[in-house]
């Protein structure tokens, strides 16, 4: 199960299962995004090449705009998939 | 245990749950289960992307030989594609010049110990070894 909300503070909440068929779902709502969010990863147990390919495309479009995401409460396996591809060094990445 | 997939992207819900009881039966533990989610999904959506003319079903088989986890995805009436010879995925490149996508197979190679690829009969069999710790 996957799930991906705006919270009122205007962060984006990730949950679950963030695989290759969720893309479309994620999008949608990242291509909502302007200026920077913060996307909140305490829920999320599971992202794949495919989440990540979501998160780098909204991130380097909001960059050419002076905008970014920041991203917050990663488990530790999901930040390891981070670290092995090496977008740990892309995004800003905070612990809460 | 070995079961077929439609080669679809929406099989793969049907493909974790397949997962998730081989990790039950075999007590994996997180870590381990995570590898191998990520090694079949990557692999799998693959073959859905980059082979839609192939055989309708993709068979996915887990075994457990010792301390190995062995994966094993066969795609039938396929070209060859090498997976251990692709191009290496551009990790230390500035934001501005990575690219979404391809970022799979670089992540594969981190994760697992032996990765072989066989191409016979117009088929790629690609099986994968993680290693179990403790």
């Amino acid at each position: 199960m996957f799930d991906i909300r705006k919270a009122d503070d205007g962060s984006i909440i990730l949950a679950g299962r963030f695989d290759a068929s969720q893309v479309a779902t994620a999008q949608a709502l990242f291509d909502t995004v302007a200026g920077s969010a913060t996307v909140d990863f305490t829920a999320l147990e599971y992202i794949s090449s495919a989440g990540l390919g979501v998160l780098l495309g909204a991130h380097k479009r909001l960059s050419e705009t002076g905008g970014k995401l920041k991203l917050r409460g990663m488990k530790k396996l999901v930040r390891d998939v981070f670290r092995y591809s090496r977008l740990d060094t892309i995004f800003e990445i905070v612990d809460t | 245990m070995e079961k077929h997939f439609r080669r679809a992207t929406n099989s793969l819900e049907g493909i974790f749950a397949f997962l998730q009881e081989f990790a039950s039966a075999e007590g994996l533990d997180e870590s381990v289960t995570y590898v191998m989610n990520l090694v079949v999904e990557e692999l799998f959506t693959n073959m859905v992307k980059h082979s839609p003319g192939g055989a309708a079903e993709i068979p996915i088989s887990l075994t457990r030989e010792g301390r190995k986890l062995v994966m094993r995805l066969v795609d039938r009436d396929v070209d060859e594609f090498d997976i251990t010879r692709a191009k290496k995925a551009s990790t230390d490149l500035p934001l501005e010049q990575r690219k979404p996508g391809g970022l799979g197979l670089h992540l594969i190679k981190h994760m697992v110990d032996e990765i072989d690829y066989q191409y016979k009969d117009n088929s790629s069999v690609i099986t994968i070894i993680k290693e179990l710790k403790g």
